[in-house]
């Protein structure tokens, strides 16, 4: 995108010195042109242990009806919709690193992207299974669509926000994926170019017939902003409509228009948590450390801290907005939240979403690998809890006392969950093996730019200002990559 | 464009030689080798490659041919030959009775699925009692027994007929007695062929024991009165009532007719005449009937008599030593002003207790002579024969079998095995008796010590008749041929007595000789009717004889022996009762009325109490009793139970009932005694905990209502001032804005309207709904789970007053001590469907299963429901219930309908639902549709009372109100423009069809 020089006191988006094309593409394509490690194939059998968790719950449910988790007269969802809207919400982020910061021009999703589109992908799917999981006779799920039927009139009811959901999701599948794809083409054409034999042919069939001309690298240029552009209300909409399943209801702690941003903020929040998750530990067991800096991992905590201040003041907003309603059985529900039987679900929802992420106040904090990683999942926990809240703490308390009731799991609920998370890695690692993790061709962009030895070569040209070489140094001191001796250099 | 041209195949075709003509003529030019294939070396022949093809495409022809088949077979025969009455798809219904009510018993296609009361019927015709609705699943029963039994192996009855005829031979040789042991039998033809029975066999004797006894009674008012029966008592009479521990709405005697007496005087339609009456109730345990009084006084056991006392005392201005003291200071206060009110209505009034000792039924004669009661409100001339058990009968039949004098024993609709409390006396006296012949349906507790077991038929299958009333004379008919190789037991009797007759043309002839003579009605009528009364016979004023001194002496020491320990109140539950159906599914998940336990007793101990000793909720104690008999039960915290004192239900503990019933709680029968003649169940008992927790299946489980109006309620005081007070309805209301359009419904509006005083919380209803609609029984861990699947509830709420104040958050409560927990109001609200207008469920269906008719119901179509359950959550009424397994074919809920016989219980006119969808109360669209075409094939406009919900049909106190509110002429119109009406959570204008009527509590001001 840019060849010209970036200011020096950018920090670098590519670290490491003799960095060329070739060794972008070496380094990126050593995953997938080589046998696993032995920490992927203990990753992988514990994601497929998880998977096939899952697959016994959801078969066991299958065959034995919904009976099998722990939903009762009262509370009809719990953990399928948590579950559901956690999924979707981490779904959120890769749309947003991939459509909204590339019209807004910020490179530095180049290096991230790929990964957090392909979590998007995966996360939607799990969320999908719940869809179709959590109905009492799953086989008649495509009875969610207006498909023409033999019944004559019979359509769907354009009111229910459940059908909106399905246009929504699919739709958001649809797009990510196609967004997705075309990101893939010119990498897998690089693949299929390095590749032999049956290799060669399949990467050649999947990319597409990519030559590299001038006139496909303008096309796909266009095609990646069309699809930006089409994204990019999508990043807003899918989880309003969402929120919208519990906004338009009458239940009390449901019935609240704040919800739309509430819950997009929220999203982001946990997507953002769930690549720095991802990322954090890509970037160490796939040397990607150099691609995937320390800028990366800051920014990403920035925007964790403002989204999940976002969300804190929502919860606040609720509270004050129960009270202010004056309406004694919207201010029950939200004393039920606090002080009711699941005050514990309420206050670990708040302490990882509200307290946590102000811990990213502190740059230490911010910019250290381990802390960073452990809070990534405090708040993906926190956000778990959040949508817990919601969903159960309404619904199990609402108008009548008479019908007021506990939710408990079943051992189904819980393998369902833990066997999602198990499916997401098990494909999450496959992807890592047959495919890029980070984008090659969008990386290379930056090696004339915002990359270290680009500012080195800036720096000895010595047309730079040495108070701004110096702040580039002091602001290089955080890098984990970058050496003591590489920080000296660029002042002599 | 034709063409003439002809090609030939062949020269043979173009010569048409005889063999080609021949060959031809048969679809395949060479035979098959079919033969050569299927025979023996076709058989072992290779398959050759080249018939690889073949084989793989017939045998996937074949295969899929096969699996083709996607319906499954059911065998259902047509009518070869169309029985006469029987129209496929039209109910047929027979006028039968039970326990001496009139029903009507509702057949489809010759099998009996629903029982109403009798709308015709003059006496009792009242609702029906959950044991009356749930008596129909009993005929289903599949643990009945098949066959006659001898010494344990099936056999034919001419073998039984031979074995009976010879014991009772030898007894009659002998000169041994022959005794035939019966709960009350008030048929009067049984009777009638009991005496021809005792004509052969001279030393046969009749002995009456009931499961609960009411023998107090009787023998009491034969020491007072000379009359040694049951009196009917008029509750639409009396203005105040006084119960000392007696539950006359719920178990006591008639709870049903005498629901419908009380309610007369407090419904929506007698408080539009400014008329209510007042019921003081005293009592240890929380009854039905304590939970609809308007002040209720928690009294110990032992201190029920000083209560009665201080009454007759504070009544006849005499001074009879005992009357209960300072140390219960409220009931002294409360008797006080209840003896006021008791002489003010002199006449109008009637004063009950349940205890069954006689001395405490004499006082309560004294008390009621004493308020010139007898002649007015009660009526030994009309008697009730409804309960006729003698204990000392059973005592000395006992005695006399112990010794040796018994040779022959029958057991009639009685267990004594089971409910008599001294197994062991019983043990002893059995087996010394001969022969013993049992006439029970199934192998029950008492059958495990008969010779010869010789099932009745159930009374859907069998001729019969009653006397529940003085006067009052009902039909027993049957409904369906009898299902297994049962014969009835009028019919045995009849053949052992050496008579050839049919037992139905000797019911036949008592009736016309005897019931019908004179009357100028005929046998025909009567099986149409059901019923004959021959009026009331004029009731006359008693006066007490006996010295009321000593009777309160007698009756002070027995109430002294329970003043130690922890006192124990045995009661019967409303949906079990005495425990005899104890295998009917659908009454053990039936909530008992006030603390909402199903599938279980348990022992009940108020909030103070129980924290005093340590107990908490969920607690298993060991109660061991004075006779030294223990159980093991977990506790429920129940508040209003008095200080020192349990109640645990009898009823339960069945062993040998059958496969829903078995081991469902604990016996809790031998804690009874027998003092003075009668049986009573009280005790004194020692309390441990076991350390052990069990949790209770609870259909609800918060018992407050925190504040909020979906309960509204008044006291009669303030509803004298102003109609309106409480229900907030004064007419206007606020303009509201709707974002949906308003639903129109030209033709008909059905809508329910529900009298929050008129409703009691017996929850007979709830078996109704559960017969007519198909309802699922789930049993007692899914109840746990919070999955009952009942359409229509019963919600209990309480509210305690503390200091003037009500109470009901639950953080308020948390800080209340033990004491004020025991001054508690009940109220009980049906809930159901509310069919709203703008109904929350329908918009939120993703595929329309939910949807608005324009008669103002909200529909729910099974076939389109694919289970979100988003509807439920957002149904503010929680009135939606999930189908969360195959109830029907779950070997999991083994205790219900998972067998085909049972499932003839089910209502063909409604669907039953499969797994993964929703359903809820249709208002009875069945029951609509039918009426309306009824009125259709009649060509006339359908009108007010044709059709009625299964709900209100079985309610006694006509609490529920169902019809057409577009009709202004029609009931529950009028109902409705009563000013008490509200609808709950109005406030959310989701527009309910469902009108409630606010509870009014005529409280006693001091």
């Amino acid at each position: 995108m840019s060849s010209h020089n970036e200011s020096i006191i950018r920090e670098p988006l590519v670290t490491g010195q003799n960095i060329t094309y070739a060794k972008v593409t070496n380094d990126i394509l050593v995953p997938v042109e080589n046998k696993p490690n032995k920490a992927w194939w203990i990753g992988f059998t514990l994601a497929v242990l998880g998977a096939l968790l899952w697959l016994f719950s959801v078969s066991y449910t299958f065959w034995f009806g919904i009976g099998a988790w722990g939903l009762n007269k009262t509370v009809g969802w719990a953990w399928d919709i948590t579950d559901f809207v956690w999924w979707v919400g981490i779904g959120h982020a890769g749309t947003l690193i991939s459509a909204v910061l590339l019209l807004f021009r910020q490179n530095w999703r180049n290096s991230i992207n790929r990964s957090a589109e392909a979590m998007t992908i995966f996360a939607v799917i799990c969320a999908a299974t719940y869809v179709v999981a959590h109905m009492g006779r799953p086989w008649l799920a495509y009875w969610i669509f207006p498909l023409p039927n033999q019944f004559g009139s019979l359509w769907v009811n354009f009111n229910s926000p459940l059908v909106w959901d399905a246009f929504a999701i699919s739709t958001y599948f649809t797009v990510s994926l196609v967004f997705w794809y075309t990101g893939l083409l010119p990498d897998i054409a690089t693949v299929r170019d390095r590749a032999t034999g049956l290799r060669r042919r399949i990467y050649s069939i999947f990319s597409f017939g990519w030559n590299g001309s001038v006139k496909t690298w303008q096309r796909f240029e266009i095609v990646s902003l069309i699809l930006a552009g089409i994204s990019t209300p999508l990043v807003l909409s899918v989880h309003t409509i969402v929120s919208f399943d519990f906004a338009t209801s009458v239940i009390p702690g449901w019935h609240t228009t704040i919800f739309p941003p509430y819950f997009v903020a929220g999203a982001i929040f946990s997507g953002f948590a769930m690549v720095q998750t991802l990322l954090l530990i890509m970037r160490k067991v796939l040397n990607f450390e150099n691609y995937i800096t320390m800028f990366h991992i800051e920014s990403m905590n920035k925007i964790i801290m403002t989204t999940g201040s976002i969300v804190g003041v929502a919860y606040l907003t609720e509270l004050f907005i129960a009270w202010y309603s004056g309406s004694e059985y919207e201010m029950y529900a939200f004393e039920n939240r606090i002080a009711g039987p699941y005050w514990w679900a309420y206050w670990a929802m708040m302490t990882c979403n509200v307290i946590s992420p102000q811990l990213f106040w502190f740059k230490k904090i911010r910019t250290s690998i381990p802390i960073s990683w452990v809070l990534s999942i405090v708040v993906n926990i926190g956000m778990w809890f959040e949508r817990f809240v919601i969903i159960v703490t309404s619904l199990h308390r609402d108008y009548l006392p008479s019908s007021w009731a506990m939710f408990y799991p079943t051992w189904t609920d819980v393998g369902i969950f833990v066997g999602s998370i198990g499916l997401f890695f098990t494909l999450f690692l496959l992807f890592l093996r047959v495919l890029p993790g980070i984008a090659i061709a969008e990386v290379k962009l930056l090696l004339n730019g915002p990359s270290y030895q680009q500012k080195l070569k800036l720096a000895k040209e010595g047309h730079q200002d040495p108070e701004q070489v110096a702040f580039l140094q002091k602001s290089l001191e955080k890098f984990d990559t970058v050496s003591e001796e590489e920080i000296k250099e660029l002042s002599k | 464009m034709d063409s003439n041209k002809k090609y030939w195949k062949g020269l043979e075709e173009l010569q048409q030689t005889p063999a080609f003509v021949e060959n031809s003529k048969s679809e395949f030019a060479e035979p098959l080798p079919i033969e050569n294939v299927l025979e023996g070396p076709g058989l072992e022949k290779k398959t050759p490659r080249r018939d690889f093809l073949k084989k793989l495409g017939f045998g996937i022809g074949a295969v899929s041919l096969a699996a083709c088949q996607n319906t499954p077979v059911h065998k259902s025969i047509p009518y070869l030959i169309k029985p006469e009455e029987v129209t496929p798809g039209i109910p047929n219904y027979y006028a039968s009775s039970y326990n001496g009510q009139s029903v009507l018993v509702k057949t489809r296609e010759g099998r009996p699925i629903l029982i109403e009361a009798n709308p015709a019927a003059k006496l009792l015709n009242c609702g029906t009692d959950a044991a009356t609705q749930a008596s129909v699943l009993d005929l289903y029963d599949t643990n009945k027994l098949k066959d006659p039994k001898i010494g344990g192996r099936e056999t034919g009855w001419a073998k039984v007929d031979k074995a009976v005829i010879a014991a009772l031979d030898e007894a009659n040789a002998s000169g041994k007695q022959i005794r035939i042991v019966s709960s009350t039998l008030n048929s009067p033809t049984a009777l009638s062929l009991i005496a021809q029975f005792t004509a052969k066999y001279p030393t046969t004797k009749l002995v009456e024991i009931d499961s609960v006894s009411y023998a107090g009674i009787i023998k009491a008012n034969q020491n007072s009165f000379g009359k040694a029966v049951i009196p009917h008592y008029r509750f639409d009479k009396a203005e105040v009532i006084v119960s000392v521990s007696a539950d006359f709405i719920g178990t006591w005697l008639s709870g049903e007719e005498y629901t419908q007496q009380f309610i007369s005087k407090r419904d929506y339609k007698s408080l539009e005449n400014g008329k209510m009456s007042r019921l003081i109730q005293f009592e240890s345990g929380m009854s039905l009937t304590g939970s609809n009084a308007d002040a209720r006084i928690p009294i110990k056991v032992s201190e029920e008599v000083p209560v009665l006392i201080a009454l007759y005392n504070a009544i006849t201005g005499n001074n009879v030593a005992g009357a209960i003291g300072s140390d219960n200071a409220k009931a002294q206060k409360v008797v006080a002003l209840a003896s006021k009110e008791l002489l003010q209505a002199k006449g109008k009034s009637v004063v009950v207790a349940g205890s069954n000792n006689v001395a405490v039924q004499s006082l309560v004669n004294a008390i009621n002579v004493a308020l010139e009661n007898y002649g007015n409100t009660i009526d030994l001339d009309n008697a009730s024969y409804q309960y006729k058990g003698n204990d000392t009968d059973f005592e000395s039949f006992l005695n006399e079998a112990k010794a040796g004098n018994v040779g022959v024993a029958f057991f009639l609709n009685t267990n004594p095995a089971y409910d008599y409390y001294d197994s062991k006396k019983l043990a002893d006296a059995l087996e010394k008796i001969k022969t013993k012949i049992s006439f029970s349906d199934r192998e029950d507790e008492t059958s495990v010590y008969m010779d010869i077991l010789a099932p009745n038929h159930s009374y859907l299958e069998s001729w019969g008749d009653g006397n529940a009333l003085t006067g009052y004379y009902t039909i027993v008919q049957p409904t369906i041929n009898p299902v297994y190789n049962t014969r009835q037991y009028e019919q045995s009797l009849l053949i052992w007595s050496g008579s050839e007759q049919d037992y139905y043309d000797y019911l036949r002839a008592y009736w016309e000789q005897n019931i019908l003579a004179g009357t100028g009605r005929s046998w025909d009528d009567m099986l149409q009717t059901g019923f004959e009364y021959k009026g009331e016979v004029a009731a006359q004023a008693y006066s007490f004889n006996g010295d009321i001194n000593s009777i309160a002496q007698q009756a002070l020491s027995f109430s002294k022996s329970f003043a130690k320990d922890v006192e124990v109140q045995l009661y019967q539950s409303i949906a079990l009762r005495d425990g005899k159906q104890g295998n009917n599914a659908l009454l053990h998940e039936l909530p008992d009325p006030i603390s909402k336990v199903t599938w279980d007793n348990y022992v009940a101990i108020s909030p103070a109490y129980a924290k005093s000793l340590g107990i908490v909720e969920n607690d298993v104690l060991k109660v061991t009793g004075e006779n030294g008999y223990t159980v093991e039960l977990p506790v429920l915290l129940q508040p209003g139970q008095a200080q020192g004192t349990v109640s645990i239900a009898v009823g339960y503990g069945r062993s040998k009932v059958g496969k829903a019933g078995n081991n469902i709680g604990k016996n809790a029968y031998p804690f009874a005694k027998i003092v003075d003649g009668a049986q009573v169940l009280y005790t004194t008992a020692k309390i441990e905990k076991t350390g052990d927790s069990y949790i209770l299946a609870q259909t609800q489980t918060h018992h407050t209502i925190e504040g909020r109006n979906v309960v509204r309620e008044t006291s009669f005081k303030d509803y004298l001032h102003d109609p309106a007070h409480g229900s907030g309805n004064h007419g206007t209301k606020h303009k509201t804005y709707d974002l949906w359009n308003k639903y129109e419904s030209p033709g008909h509006k059905w809508v329910l309207a529900i009298d929050l005083n008129a409703c009691t919380g017996c929850g007979s209803c709830i078996v109704a709904c559960n017969l007519e609609n198909n309802i699922p029984v789930v049993g007692r861990d899914e109840v746990r789970r919070r999955r009952e699947m009942h359409w229509m509830r019963v919600d209990r709420y309480y509210s305690f007053n503390v200091e003037g104040n009500e109470v009901t958050k639950e953080k308020e409560l948390a800080s209340l001590s033990g004491e004020d927990l025991d001054d508690v109001s009940v109220v009980h609200q049906p809930m159901m469907c509310q069919h709203c207008d703008h109904a929350p469920c329908e918009t939120v269906c993703p595929v329309l299963a939910t949807v608005h008719s324009n008669e103002g119901l909200n529909h729910m179509a099974y076939n389109r429901c694919f289970g979100t359950r988003y509807c439920a959550n957002n149904c503010p009424y929680k009135v939606r219930r999930f189908n969360w397994f195959n109830y029907w074919n779950d070997s999991r809920f083994d205790n219900y309908l998972n067998n085909e016989f049972t499932q003839l219980v089910l209502n063909p006119d409604v669907t039953s639902r499969t797994r993964g969808v929703m359903e809820k109360c249709s208002m009875c669209i069945q029951r609509i549709q039918a009426g309306k075409l009824k009125a259709k094939m009649e060509k006339r406009p359908l009108k007010d009372g044709d059709i009625v919900m299964a709900c209100g049909s079985a309610c006694s106190a006509n609490a529920i109100i169902f019809g057409d509110l577009n009709d202004p002429n029609s009931e529950v119109s009028k109902a409705l423009k009563n000013e008490r009406v509200y609808y709950v959570l109005e406030e959310i204008n989701v527009q309910p069809n469902v009108g409630y009527m606010t509870k009014v509590r005529n409280t006693l001001e001091a």
